[in-house]
């Protein structure tokens, strides 16, 4: 039955439309969080590390998209 | 004639500077249990480091592998099968099984199917691949705590 919904395409299936940007901020967040978490003990430092990593997601993320501009003309 | 009796001189044993060294049973029982809550960790995220009582970061790998796992299935990315065409689709496999249970969830949950026509659903694969990654990444980060190395 799951795959023949699979194949007809369920109308009211799940859909989280996101933009480009959307989707990049929402993937920063929760991977620097997890880091953040995982990587320092102290709470203080957790903050810090989730926002340094944070920053760098999205200015790496959006320096590689301007990098690919002329690409996609 | 009675000898006299010679009196063994009671020298006290000096307190050892460091603790014995514990015995290999130990240790291999401990590298077992180890390895025990690094595959309870990939099984179900977070759980490695619940059995270690470290809440937090269990809390926030569980929650952070589900909330990948569910916009990526709400994002209709592809979650690759067992039957992949090529290599690219058996590594996106392995990465997808990361998840444990998760990717059971995802299964459930895409019921239409992936779509990645649009780019939601390539950023919705790549959602799922890396819930899966950061999985077993939080399972080797509680395996090597159980080893007790520092983490």
């Amino acid at each position: 039955m799951l795959m023949k919904q699979r194949a007809e395409g369920k109308p009211d299936a799940m859909h989280i439309p996101f933009t480009h940007l959307q989707a990049l901020l929402l993937f920063a967040l929760i991977i620097s969080l997890a880091f953040g978490t995982l990587g320092r003990r102290k709470p203080v430092e957790r903050i810090k590390y989730a926002a340094w990593s944070f920053c760098l997601f999205v200015i790496v993320g959006v320096a590689i998209g301007w990098l690919m501009y002329p690409f996609s003309h | 004639m009675k000898e006299p009796a010679i009196e063994q001189p009671q020298i006290a044993e000096p307190a050892p500077a460091t603790p014995p060294p514990s015995q290999p049973d130990d240790k291999e029982s401990r590298e077992f249990l180890a390895l025990l809550i690094g595959v309870a960790g990939w099984a179900v995220p977070g759980l490695g480091h619940a059995l270690q009582k470290m809440w937090g970061r269990a809390l926030a790998v569980f929650l952070a592998v589900g909330a990948l796992v569910i916009l990526g299935a709400g994002m209709r990315g592809n979650l690759f099968s067992s039957r992949g065409e090529d290599a690219f689709a058996t590594l996106g496999y392995f990465a997808d099984l990361g998840s444990g249970a998760f990717y059971l969830v995802a299964r459930i949950l895409e019921t239409a199917g992936p779509d990645v026509s649009h780019s939601a659903g390539d950023y919705g694969t790549r959602f799922l691949a890396t819930a899966g990654v950061l999985n077993l990444l939080s399972a080797l980060h509680a395996y090597e705590a159980a080893r007790g190395r520092k983490a």
